[in-house]
C-alpha cells in the first residue's frame, strides 16, 4: 500500500508542481499516470522512489519513508527511468553485479523475458540500441520481483511489435502483491493494460478512477450531432468522437486519449460526475 | 535487516562499483604509470655517469608529491561525478544499499585503494629503474645511489605527523566536490580549494602577526614532537572528518 498525504512539491518558488496532493495506491493494480508535459508525472514517480524530497507532506511506501532510501525499501522498488545509462558490460555481468541486491530475483524469469523480447544475450549493453537496452532494463526490473514497479515512459524507444510484447508482459507480471505505476504521454500504449487512470493537471490530481468507474460514469461513442449531453467531443470523419455522461448505463470502450483531453478542457463538467 | 550497514551488502556493492568505477580507476592508474615511467626515462636515460644519475634523482620528491596529489584528487573527483547525470544517478541511488555503504565504498576506492595503488606503482617503477641503473654501473659505487627505501627514509613521514592525514584530506575534499557539483567537478573543487586556502592563509598569517608580534620566542630549539605539531594534526583530522561528514550528508540528500 502506498499513501500520499498533502504532498507539496516545487523545484523553485516560481515552479510549484504539487499542491496538497493526497491519494492511495493499492497492490494488485496497474495505474496509468497521465498528464501534459511538465505536469509532474516523472516528479511524482521520483517522490515515490525517494529520488527527490517534497517540501511538505507525507509519503508512505509499504511502511517506509522513501526519502530515507533504506535498503529494505529499495529492494521492493523497481524503477524504470526514461533516461538511463547502462555500463559497457555483457548482460551476464550486469546481472551478476546487480541481481544479488534483490533477494527475490528470478533468473529464469529474466531469461524468459529476454527471450520474449528477442534480446541477444551475448552482446555488450553499450552496443545495443536504445530500445534493446530499455527491454533489458524492463526485464531486469520485473525479474527483481519488486512489489512496486515504477515505469516512466516505458514504451519510448520501443518499436511497434515490442510495444505489444510490453503490454502482454506487463499484464502477466501483475500479481496480487504488486503495484505497477506507468507514466506516459503516449496514452494509446496503455490501452487494455491499466486498470486505474491517474491524471495530473494544474498541481493537482485531476482524475483518479478505475477504468470500470470511468466507463460506468462516462460513455465514449461516435455521434453525428452534438447535444447538451456531450461533455467533450472531437471531430472525426463520421461526425464526432464524444464523451458523454453515461445516464443509460451503456457499455462503451474507454478512449484514453479522448478522456485525457476531456479532463484537461472540461474539468468543471467532469468534477461533479467523479465526486 | 540492518538498514545502515551489512557486510554482505557492502561486499556486493564493492564488486558492483568495481565494474563501473574500476575501468576509470585502472585507466587512470595506467596513465599514471606511463607518466612516472616517462619521467624516470626522460630524466635518467641515456645513462652517462653514476654521480650525474645520482644527482638527477632529486626529481623524485616533486614527482611523488605533486603527481601523487594529482592522481588521488582526480580519482576522488570522479567517484561520485556520475550522480550529476540523471541517467546514471537514478539507477545508482536506487541500488538497495544504504547511503552509508555507498559512502564507505567511495572512501575505500578513493582514500585507500587509490593511495595504495599510487605508492605501489611509484615503488615498482623506482625499484625497476634503480635496479637497471645498478646493473648498468656494475663497477661503480652504486651504494651512493638512493633506492626507494632510502627515498622514503629521507622523506620520513614520522618527522611531521600531519602528513599521515594528507591523502585523506585531499581525497575528502575532492570526493565532496564530486558529490556536490553536477558538472566540472575537478575544476570547481580546485577553485574552491584555492579560494579557501587563500582565505585561510590570510587569516592565519594576520592572526599570528597580531598574536606574536613583539613577543620573545621560547623553546626555539626544540626538536621533539612539540605541541603545535599535534594541534595541527588534530585540526587537520577534524577538518577531514567534517568534510567526509558533509560528503555523506550531501550523498544522503542527493536529488535527481
Amino acid at each position: 500500500m502506498i499513501k500520499i498525504e498533502n504532498l507539496n512539491f516545487s523545484y523553485s518558488k516560481q515552479r510549484i508542481l504539487f499542491k496538497d496532493i493526497s491519494m492511495q495506491l493499492s497492490n494488485g493494480h496497474i495505474y496509468g499516470l497521465l498528464g501534459k508535459n511538465g505536469a509532474g508525472k516523472s516528479t511524482l514517480l521520483k517522490n515515490l522512489a525517494g529520488l527527490v524530497y517534497a517540501q511538505s507532506g507525507k509519503i508512505d511506501v509499504f511502511g517506509f519513508d522513501p526519502a530515507k532510501r533504506q535498503p529494505a525499501m529499495l529492494q521492493q522498488i523497481c524503477f524504470i527511468p526514461e533516461e538511463f545509462h547502462l555500463p559497457a558490460i555483457k548482460i551476464d555481468s550486469y546481472v551478476k553485479a546487480n541481481a544479488a541486491f534483490y533477494p527475490h530475483f528470478d533468473h529464469q524469469y529474466f531469461a524468459d523475458l529476454l527471450k520474449e523480447f528477442d534480446i541477444p544475450v551475448g552482446q555488450k549493453l553499450i552496443d545495443m540500441s536504445y530500445g534493446q537496452k530499455k527491454k533489458v532494463i524492463i526485464a531486469f526490473g520485473l525479474a527483481t520481483n519488486a512489489k512496486l514497479v515504477i515505469m516512466d515512459e516505458p514504451t519510448n524507444g520501443l518499436d511497434i511489435p515490442s510495444k505489444a510484447q510490453f503490454r502482454k508482459i506487463m499484464a502477466s507480471a501483475l500479481t496480487e502483491d504488486k503495484c505497477i505505476i506507468i507514466s506516459t504521454h503516449q496514452v494509446r500504449d496503455l490501452d487494455n493494460l491499466i486498470d486505474t487512470v491517474i491524471m495530473l493537471d494544474e498541481n493537482k490530481i485531476a482524475l483518479k478512477a478505475t477504468v470500470e468507474e470511468v466507463t460506468e460514469k462516462l460513455c465514449f461513442k461516435r455521434v453525428k450531432e452534438l447535444d447538451e449531453t456531450v461533455i467533450y467531443a472531437e471531430p472525426s470523419l463520421a461526425g464526432y468522437n464524444a464523451v458523454m455522461a453515461n445516464y443509460h448505463q451503456e457499455d462503451s470502450k474507454l478512449d484514453m486519449e479522448l478522456l485525457f483531453n476531456a479532463v484537461l478542457t472540461e474539468k468543471n463538467k467532469l468534477k461533479p460526475i467523479f465526486n | 535487516m540492518n538498514n545502515t550497514f551489512n557486510l554482505h551488502r557492502f561486499t556486493l556493492l564493492l564488486k558492483r562499483q568495481w565494474l563501473e568505477f574500476g575501468k576509470i580507476f585502472l585507466i587512470t592508474l595506467l596513465v599514471a604509470t606511463g607518466v612516472i615511467v616517462a619521467f624516470y626515462g626522460l630524466t635518467l636515460l641515456p645513462l652517462e655517469e653514476l654521480g650525474y644519475v645520482s644527482r638527477r634523482l632529486g626529481f623524485r620528491e616533486p614527482l611523488f608529491f605533486i603527481f601523487g596529489f594529482l592522481f588521488i584528487s582526480i580519482i576522488a573527483s570522479s567517484y561520485f561525478a556520475h550522480l550529476g547525470q540523471k541517467s546514471k544517478a537514478i539507477i545508482d541511488l536506487l541500488i538497495p544499499a544504504s547511503t552509508f555503504e555507498k559512502f564507505l565504498a567511495g572512501f575505500f576506492f578513493t582514500s585507500i585503494l587509490s593511495v595504495l595503488a599510487f605508492i605501489l606503482i611509484f615503488i615498482i617503477t623506482d625499484w625497476a629503474f634503480i635496479a637497471y641503473i645498478k646493473s648498468y654501473f656494475k663497477t661503480g659505487n652504486v651504494k651512493e645511489l638512493a633506492d626507494v627505501e632510502m627515498f622514503f627514509n629521507k622523506n620520513d613521514i614520522n618527522s611531521f605527523a600531519p602528513l599521515y592525514l594528507a591523502p585523506f584530506t585531499v581525497t575528502s575534499v575532492f570526493l565532496l566536490g564530486s558529490a556536490y557539483f553536477n558538472r566540472f567537478h575537478y575544476i570547481k573543487t580546485a577553485i574552491c580549494v584555492m579560494l579557501f586556502s587563500g582565505a585561510w592563509t590570510y587569516i592565519v598569517m594576520n592572526s599570528v602577526e597580531a598574536i606574536l608580534s613583539n613577543k620573545t620566542p621560547i623553546n626555539r630549539y626544540s626538536h621533539g614532537k612539540d605541541t603545535m605539531e599535534w594541534v595541527l594534526f588534530a585540526i587537520i583530522a577534524l577538518f577531514t572528518l567534517v568534510v567526509f561528514s558533509i560528503t555523506y550528508v550531501r550523498l544522503k540528500e542527493k536529488e535527481v
